[in-house]
């Protein structure tokens, strides 16, 4: 029976670390960090900057490995994973930058459809999920506009709409407002809201307290790579 | 077909590069070419050294008719010899004396026909190599009542020594270009993946595969390859139409000269090859 429900929980999990280090030259970045982020669920790490937020992402993402730990993202051991098996586990993960990173060379429709066109969808299917998520993020009419046109606000809700357009099972946002003022803020809020209410685990990186404040959802504090706690 | 137009949008956005690398790979593959067709003709020329070749047998002297009959037969059961004819000594003379015309009285202080018998042999025009030829003087040598054979030793011997000399330095031109031209596309598509570093870091976030990431350099480096190849066609086709054909109407010693047309398909092939070479040597190495 125990085994059973050991196997349950583990199937719950979306995100989770167990005992995660990491440094860098002799510097250490993350500390013995474990944690856990059931599915559905969206929960914030905060911590003042250098907390090694920015680390953590990159762990979860697999840009970097660590250097201890066990860290399972979307049911896969990032350990296991072959290198050729990376790009489709990234697939299931969208990632929303503080910096935007969209191309600005290419307009609205090519940098979400991007997405779409790695994973090899037919054109048609890729101009109907394109359109679709811009009218998620209000920015239908923005479909022809180049990136540094847009505001931005507007510039952060089409790399949300990029990274959610393939329908990932997790988001991890790293300071997703971060440049953004209080109307821009609340209208992200507002989709990351919409996004979780579909059943897509999203893990916010913030040092912005608001965001989570009075929230009901799970926060991580980091220190100085440290886990320093967690709340509900 | 994404990776065609990202490649193909490359080109285009990065014009002047583009441009400046397929007009190195032209001039070089054109230069490749032009060395391509001299050893070419040089060989199309000593290939058919033998059948120009009139091998001279001298018979002995007092070679009876028996013994000169068994020579030409033995000359002519030669798989190499086309026809053996017998010129007597009187004919020689009389020959002698027609091609000397007006300076025949050299001839005057001979007592006697200071000429021999001798047999004229034409070697075949197709499928005889000149190592061929060579080992049938040798043979006829040591047959019974000849003295000594005559042939173009010291021509033959230096078309022969033309020609290797002209294989080697076509060869060692060839290694050198073939190189160069691949450099050329290894350092057009390295600056090129890094001028395209920040977009391909996105595209791996995004969950491209190598594959993805690494098609449209590949597609790349084949298009200025095979536009490089193209350009140097031109450029052998303009060489053909303004250089040579002029020189071998004006000057008939060039008349053997020919251009095999097929290099013009080959060409872009080769820039083609040599382009996606340079292109997997580039990306070979890198993480991404």
């Amino acid at each position: 029976m125990r085994g059973v429900r050991d196997r349950n929980t583990k199937r719950r999990q979306m995100i989770e670390l167990e005992n995660v280090s990491k440094t860098y030259g002799g510097q250490t970045a993350l500390c013995n960090i474990s944690l856990k982020v059931e599915r559905g669920d969206m929960a914030f790490v905060t911590g003042p900057s250098g907390a090694g937020k920015t680390t953590l992402f990159k762990l979860l993402y697999l840009a970097e490995k660590p250097d201890e730990g066990t860290i399972t993202i979307a049911g896969c051991n990032a350990a296991d994973l072959k290198s050729s098996s990376i790009p489709l586990l990234r697939r299931n993960i969208g990632v929303v930058f503080q910096d935007f990173k969209l191309l600005n060379n290419k307009t609205v429709y090519d940098n979400i459809a991007l997405t779409l066109r790695i994973r090899g969808f037919m054109e048609r299917e890729i101009k109907e999920r394109v359109h679709s998520v811009l009218k998620m993020v209000n920015l239908r009419h923005k479909v022809d506009n180049y990136p540094l046109t847009l505001s931005g606000g507007e510039q952060q809700r089409i790399t949300i709409a990029r990274s959610i357009v393939g329908e990932p099972t997790v988001m991890l946002a790293d300071e997703p407002t971060g440049n953004l003022d209080e109307e821009n803020e609340k209208d992200i809020m507002r989709i990351f809201k919409q996004i979780n209410t579909k059943g897509t685990t999203i893990l916010i990186a913030t040092h912005n307290r608001a965001l989570f404040e009075n929230t009901a959802r799970k926060v991580f504090f980091l220190d100085g790579g440290i886990l320093k706690g967690e709340e509900e | 077909m994404f990776s065609l137009r990202l490649a193909l949008q490359s080109v285009i956005k990065e014009m002047w590069m583009s441009l400046l690398s397929m007009l190195s790979i032209g001039v070089m593959l054109f230069i490749l070419v032009a060395v391509a067709v001299i050893v070419y003709n040089v060989e199309k020329l000593t290939a058919r050294l033998p059948e120009r070749l009139t091998v001279m047998v001298i018979l002995k002297e007092g070679v009876t008719s028996e013994e000169n009959k068994a020579v030409q037969a033995a000359i002519k059961a030669e798989p190499a010899v086309k026809a053996v004819t017998f010129v007597s000594k009187e004919k020689a003379l009389d020959e002698l004396k027609k091609s000397l015309k007006k300076d025949d009285f050299i001839l005057k202080g001979f007592a006697e026909n200071p000429l021999f018998d001798s047999f004229d042999v034409k070697i075949k025009s197709e499928g005889v190599h000149i190592d061929e030829v060579k080992r049938l003087i040798q043979k006829i040598k040591s047959m019974k009542g000849v003295d000594d054979v005559e042939y173009g030793e010291m021509l033959m011997d230096s078309m022969y020594a033309l020609k290797s000399g002209m294989r080697a330095l076509g060869l060692s031109i060839g290694i050198v270009f073939v190189c160069s031209v691949t450099f050329i596309c290894y350092t057009t598509v390295k600056i090129l993946f890094y001028r395209h570093k920040e977009e391909i870091e996105v595209y791996k976030l995004l969950g491209a595969t190598r594959w993805f990431v690494r098609a449209p350099f590949f597609i790349e480096g084949s298009i200025i390859g095979i536009l490089g190849g193209v350009l140097g066609s031109g450029m052998l086709m303009g060489f053909y139409y303004y250089f040579l054909r002029k020189l071998v109407a004006d000057i008939p010693m060039f008349t053997f000269m020919s251009i095999p047309l097929q290099f013009l398909y080959v060409l872009p092939a080769v820039g083609m090859f040599l382009g996606l070479g340079g292109s997997v040597l580039a990306l070979g190495r890198l993480k991404y």
